[in-house]
């Protein structure tokens, strides 16, 4: 009898053991992939990098970094209006067959591979309607990217509020458009935002959309929306690991360092917001 | 409940922050310059980078960015007007010129093309390989290092028993183009079977590698003991770091030649006078005792009708510069990439087209 | 959103409840007109494709989905009218290699994360409380917000390395002898193998993430229970409160294949590229749908007929059909256990 105890306690110590070994992996796995960013990207990343635009396969990575900002920064000035408010259909209109269908075409967009949408983008944007490799073709691509993310992380959101807010509301005679705008997105704000700041940190990350649409430029952006293509910082890193020279891999390196930062500056954000939301009550 | 950020105050703010972006972006837009964009072969694209800086110092009006893609990229993105210079170590088409009769084919400088390998302990040596030995290798006919056949052409030399990793470019590549070339000219049966072409349907050799532009072949063969690959002469300095073997390749005469300044500019003799003045034209193969087998022209592939006259003018200026002695094609560019001017009578055939150039 | 200001403003503290009425129907039709652009989108994506795609589709019909065959012709050929289609000589379009190299990366993948991912949320759920499972859960969710091309960085220059050192000489000689698939020769460490461990570390932390809020939702009693009857901490933990998380488990590991299905850069940077041939070991170059798009796109661009950029319509809606299978699999499982429940 005591044998079988102790065999028990053996192999739920050598299951939590798993377990933690498990977590270890992984742990260790995305701190590998952080120092490896930052041993190398570190040593390239000079202030000069910051300030000057890329010339071949040396030079800085401004004109990268801005051109990022902006397909993503548009891309969310795009997605965000039509993701919140589908997400606000989402979640006010729940039941209904329309919402059911959107909340289907939701999942589907989640699920639609980034280089289906760049294909597309590609053949519609560029090539047929004539807008060239340019801003307008990159951040709308983009956009629809990030469109249903945002929608869900909006229902979620809205869902999760109290129906006795909507009663309270309805009761003093307070119409849709109100009680949505004055009431319950402010009440979701923390949640909406976080699923705004992750869309925007999955689209500085995306390339495969952005290759076909945005393509590369070594400039500034020119202020034009078509027809002037737009660098970004990972083009840098696919594009210039596999050149052969050591000032193409260290913009690559630079660029990957910058990117990761950018991308877990936002991600850390958006748990933040959340914590604070939610500290409160807990 | 305080501390919420309310909706329309995080919009704003969110819109505050794109538009900050956006401003930033915006004050390049002052300076108004001519954009000019190269993308397209990656053997080019060193030189282009040579040249850029030194263009740019003394036409500060305009703004050219390089990219490295593929001379599949140059050709498509140029004819789409997406570009203004398509780099392609490559012509047309002649069905494409027929659907795009406002393309100019432009040689800028001449080049050739290594075969590497890298068997250990052998790659100090210049091994023989021939066209039919190659496309053996690539048809996945001749499969060992060991081989009878290349052993025919390199007696006494002690060949590993040792499956060939033939390594060959995945994207649309003007590299693709002339190596098939020189198989299809040398090899009746590949000629048949596979032909030539940027992108072509490739046996499924066992193990088998397919990699990314130039410095992709140059990482892959590198990376990868007993395999073999075609890689532009721009990489020479990639190759020869990395330690890699150059093959003696077999030329039409018969006799065995390494790329060299003297063997190309043999070849280019032999085949500029043939050149048309469309300029479309394979220098692959070439007669004479020197030539080496595969040398091509290095092209510019420009849309003769330009959105606007600023554009057209940048565009010649560039492009006429390229191509003086005095100025791209000197020599001290030329060197650096291993590269071969221009014959003069060939410079001449590019002006000449050039000056179609119009907006 | 650019009428949100407007529609506040329009809403004076006083007139409010008047106003409302006149602006509420104007509130729904915003609504509905946003939330119709989603619906749009994708229709116009499937109707893009579909019409896209079908001049290609009788060149090889069905056998484009079976055979090893991609071939874009003879680029400097004359083009061919074949069944009044121009078409270059010698084209032929058979992605089997493609969707095999998919499927089989995007399931090892699956194989490889599962595990890992059902002991990492049992680690998180059970295990840790306060501040260090915040802290491992957080690092393991910053696992995922990791750009696809940064895995591919790291694949390129750290992992195909260290694999091929440390654990492909390993599996060939100690493993291969038992099973045929993971003999040699193991080539240069850009394959299959490579592909699904970079998937795999991308998509665990989307099963973990899922499977944790599960188990953190399993009323305590079910564990004082399991404990109440004699079992261990473990015990508890693996029998009774993951058995009731099974089909969470089910939908999110399904959810993690599709998003495997569909990745692009990190595949195409470490998979080798293979072209018209089937891996024969799990150290061989594959390619995926998603990865030849990008890599093929260029050069179909010079086919002067068109025929070949319609063939990659092919490609990326077959991609599209099988991704969205998937997800909608997971999705319409989770939901019918969410309201089951």
């Amino acid at each position: 009898m005591s044998g079988a105890i102790l065999r028990r306690r053996w192999q739920s110590a050598l299951g939590w053991a798993l377990a933690a070994l498990a977590g270890m992996l992984l742990v260790g796995v995305l701190l590998h992939i952080m120092l490896f960013v930052l041993m190398r990207g570190g040593g390239a990343l000079s202030l000069e990098m910051l300030l000057t635009d890329t010339q071949g396969v040396a030079g800085g990575l401004r004109n990268a970094i801005t051109g990022s900002l902006l397909l993503s920064g548009l891309g969310l000035a795009l997605g965000v209006p039509i993701g919140v408010g589908s997400g606000i259909y989402l979640a006010e209109r729940r039941g209904s067959l329309n919402a059911r269908v959107l909340s289907l075409v939701v999942d589907v967009l989640v699920g639609v591979p980034s280089i289906v949408l760049g294909y597309f983008g590609y053949v519609t944007l560029v090539l047929h309607l004539g807008w060239g490799f340019s801003l307008a073709a990159g951040a709308l691509t983009l956009a629809l990217l990030m469109l249903p993310y945002i929608a869900r992380s909006t229902d979620l959101a809205l869902r999760n509020l109290p129906t006795s807010l909507r009663e309270s509301a309805y009761a003093l005679g307070c119409g849709e458009g109100r009680l949505v705008m004055r009431i319950l997105l402010p009440a979701a704000a923390g949640p909406v935002f976080t699923g705004i700041l992750l869309a925007f940190a999955i689209g500085l990350g995306e390339t495969a959309p952005l290759i076909y649409t945005a393509d590369w430029s070594n400039y500034l952006w020119n202020g034009k929306f078509l027809h002037a293509p737009v660098g970004y910082l990972t083009y840098v890193i696919w594009s210039y690991i596999q050149e052969p020279f050591a000032s193409a891999h260290q913009l690559a390196y630079a660029a990957a360092l910058i990117i990761m930062l950018l991308v877990f500056a936002l991600a850390l954000g958006a748990r933040l917001v959340l914590l604070k939301r939610y500290a409160p009550a807990a | 409940m305080k501390n919420t950020l309310s909706p329309s105050r995080f919009l704003r703010r969110t819109l505050i922050g794109v538009a900050a972006v956006a401003a930033l972006g915006g004050a390049a837009a002052a300076q108004a310059a001519v954009q000019i964009q190269e993308t397209g072969s990656s053997l080019l694209y060193p030189l282009f980078n040579l040249w850029v800086p030194d263009f740019a110092h003394t036409h500060p009006g305009v703004q050219i960015s390089t990219a490295s893609t593929g001379s599949g990229t140059g050709l498509s993105q140029s004819i789409a007007g997406l570009v203004q210079v398509g780099a392609s170590d490559a012509y047309m088409s002649g069905a494409m010129m027929k659907q795009h009769p406002d393309m100019l084919n432009i040689p800028l400088a001449i080049s050739s093309q290594m075969v590497n390998y890298n068997l250990p302990g052998l790659n100090g040596r210049h091994l023989k390989l021939s066209g039919p030995v190659l496309a053996g290798i690539y048809s996945g006919k001749i499969t060992n290092w060991d081989d009878p056949q290349i052993r025919a052409l390199n007696p006494g030399v002690a060949l590993p028993n040792h499956v060939i990793i033939p390594v060959h470019r995945t994207d649309g590549s003007g590299d693709t183009f002339i190596f098939t070339q020189y198989l299809s000219f040398s090899t009746p049966w590949w000629n048949n079977k596979y032909a030539y072409g940027t992108s072509i349907s490739w046996a499924p050799v066992q193990g088998g590698i397919g990699a990314e532009g130039n410095p992709g072949m140059v990482d892959a063969v590198k990376g990868n003991p007993y395999s073999v690959a075609y890689i532009g002469v721009s990489y020479k300095a990639q190759t020869e770091g990395a330690h890699l073997g150059e093959a003696l390749l077999k030329n039409r005469a018969g006799n065995f030649v390494l790329p060299e300044v003297k063997t190309v500019k043999a070849a280019a003799a032999a085949m500029v006078p043939k050149t048309p003045a469309d300029q479309r034209i394979s220098l692959i193969y070439a007669p004479g005792k020197e030539s080496y087998p595969i040398i091509n022209y290095e092209y510019a592939v420009v849309k003769a009708d330009q959105p606007n006259g600023q554009v057209a003018g940048e565009l010649k200026t560039l492009l006429s510069w390229a191509v003086a002695s005095t100025g791209g094609n000197a020599e001290k560019y030329m060197r650096q990439v291993n590269f071969v001017p221009l014959p003069a009578n060939a410079a001449h055939q590019s002006l000449a087209q050039i000056a179609k150039i119009h907006g | 959103m650019s009428a949100d200001p407007g529609l506040t403003a329009a809403a004076p503290a006083a007139g409010g409840l008047r106003r409302s009425f006149s602006w509420r129907p104007r509130f729904g039709h915003l609504l509905a007109l946003l939330a119709a652009v989603p619906m749009l989108a994708l229709l116009a994506l499937f109707i893009f494709l579909v019409l896209y795609a079908k001049p290609a589709m009788p060149i090889d019909g069905w056998h484009f989905l079976v055979r090893d065959t991609w071939n874009l012709g003879n680029l400097y050929a004359d083009p061919v009218t074949v069944h009044g289609r121009q078409m270059l000589p010698g084209a032929s379009y058979g992605i089997l290699f493609l969707i095999v190299g998919t499927l089989a990366s995007a399931a090892l993948a699956v194989v490889f994360a599962l595990p890992l991912a059902v002991l990492s949320a049992l680690l998180l759920a059970e295990l840790l409380k306060g501040i260090p499972a915040f802290l491992v859960s957080t690092l393991i969710e910053l696992l995922a917000a990791v750009p696809s091309v940064v895995y591919g960085l790291w694949g390129y220059v750290f992992l195909i390395p260290f694999l091929d050192h440390h654990l492909y000489g390993f599996l060939e000689h100690r493993v291969g002898p038992w099973l045929p698939f993971f003999a040699g020769p193991r080539g240069s460490g850009y394959g299959l193998l490579t592909s699904a461990i970079v998937l795999a570390i991308m998509v665990v932390p989307l099963i973990t993430a899922t499977l944790r809020d599960g188990l953190a939702a399993t009323p305590r009693e079910l564990r004082e229970a399991g404990r109440a009857l004699g079992a261990t901490g473990f015990e508890s933990a693996w029998r009774v409160v993951l058995r009731g998380q099974r089909t969470v488990l089910f939908g999110a590991t399904i959810l993690a294949l599709g998003r495997a299905l569909g990745e692009t850069m990190a595949v195409l940077m470490v998979s080798g590229n293979a072209l018209n041939y089937l891996p024969h070991n799990i150290y061989a170059p594959i390619s995926t749908m998603a990865a030849f798009i990008v890599s093929q796109l260029d050069s179909a661009l010079q086919d002067p007929t068109g025929m070949a950029l319609r063939a990659l319509a092919e490609i990326a809606l077959v991609l599209l059909v099988i991704t969205v299978a998937v997800n909608l699999a997971a999705r319409l499982l989770l939901q019918f256990y969410g309201r089951r429940k």
